[in-house]
C-alpha cells in the first residue's frame, strides 16, 4: 500500500525535478505529453488569440455526437 | 533508439552537409552566430505582424545557423573561449527576439493576458540560462531542468507551423518555471553538500 502511494508521487517529483538526458524514453514520454497538450487543447478554452474553435476535442465530439 | 533520437539522427543527416560546406568555404563560427541573430530578427518581425507560417520556416533557417556553430568551431579547432561567450550573448537576444515579437503580435490584438503570459514566459526562460550561468561559477555542472533552449525553440516552430502559439507559451512559461526551480534546489543542494566541515 505504501507503494502504491510513493510510485505516483516518485513519478510527480520526477516530472518536476528533470534529470533525464534528451533520447531517453523518459524525454520521449514528456515529448508525447507537452504534444498532446499544444496540439490537442481546444484554442477555445485557452483563449487563443491567433486561433479559435475546438480543434482535434471538437472535431473528435462532433464524431461521437456529443453536444457542447 | 528512442523516438527523440530517431528524430535527431535523421535530421543530422542534411546538417553534416551544411556544416561540411562551412568547413570547406572557411566561415568564422562566430559570423555564422551572427548571421543566426539576424535571422531571428526576421523571424521575430513575422511573428509580430502574426504570419507564423513564414515565421516557422525562418526560425528553422536561423536555428541552422545557431545549431552549425558549435560544430563547425570543433571540427575546424577554432573553439575559443570568447566563441563560447559570444555564442551565450547572442543566444539570449535570439530568444528574446521571438519573445517581443509575440508581445507586440498580442499587444496589437489588445490582448494584454496573452501579453503578460508572454513576459512571463520570457522572462523564465533567461532566468533558465542566468541560473545555470551563475550556478556553473559555483558548483561544476547544472544541467537539470527539462525546459533549455532547443526545447523552446523547436516549440516556437511547433506553434508557429500549427497556429498553437497560445498553448505553446504556457508550456514554455511552467516549464521554464520548474527548470529554474530545479536549477535553485540542485545548486542549493550540491553547495550544501560540498560545505567544508567547521574547524573544531
Amino acid at each position: 500500500m505504501k507503494q502504491a502511494v510513493s510510485l505516483p508521487a516518485r513519478i510527480l517529483w520526477n516530472a518536476f525535478f528533470w534529470t533525464y538526458e534528451r533520447a531517453t524514453w523518459q524525454y520521449d514520454v514528456m515529448v508525447i505529453a507537452i504534444l498532446a497538450f499544444v496540439w490537442l487543447t481546444p484554442p477555445d478554452w485557452l483563449g487563443d488569440p491567433t486561433a479559435s474553435g475546438m480543434g482535434p476535442v471538437g472535431w473528435l465530439l462532433r464524431m461521437l455526437n456529443v453536444e457542447f | 533508439m528512442t523516438f527523440t533520437g530517431l528524430i535527431g539522427h535523421v535530421c543530422m543527416f542534411p546538417l553534416r552537409l551544411i556544416i561540411n560546406a562551412c568547413i570547406a568555404l572557411r566561415i568564422s563560427p562566430n559570423v555564422l552566430t551572427f548571421v543566426g541573430v539576424l535571422i531571428n530578427v526576421a523571424a521575430a518581425w513575422q511573428l509580430a505582424y502574426g504570419r507564423f507560417v513564414a515565421a516557422g520556416f525562418i526560425m528553422i533557417v536561423a536555428n541552422i545557423f545557431d545549431f552549425i556553430d558549435g560544430k563547425v568551431a570543433r571540427e575546424t579547432h577554432a573553439e575559443t573561449k570568447f566563441g563560447g561567450f559570444w555564442d551565450s550573448v547572442i543566444d539570449r537576444f535570439s530568444d528574446i527576439a521571438l519573445f517581443i515579437g509575440l508581445i507586440y503580435l498580442y499587444s496589437s490584438l489588445r490582448r494584454t493576458d496573452y501579453v503578460m503570459i508572454t513576459a512571463l514566459a520570457m522572462m523564465f526562460a533567461i532566468m533558465t540560462s542566468y541560473t545555470r550561468a551563475r550556478a556553473e561559477s559555483l558548483i561544476a555542472k547544472c544541467k537539470v531542468g527539462f525546459m533549455e533552449r532547443p526545447e523552446r525553440i523547436v516549440l516556437f516552430m511547433i506553434g508557429a507551423f500549427t497556429n498553437r502559439m497560445a498553448a505553446v507559451m504556457w508550456v514554455i512559461g511552467v516549464l521554464s518555471v520548474f527548470t529554474v526551480a530545479d536549477r535553485i534546489i540542485y545548486t542549493y543542494r550540491e553547495l550544501k553538500d560540498a560545505r567544508p566541515e567547521p574547524v573544531a
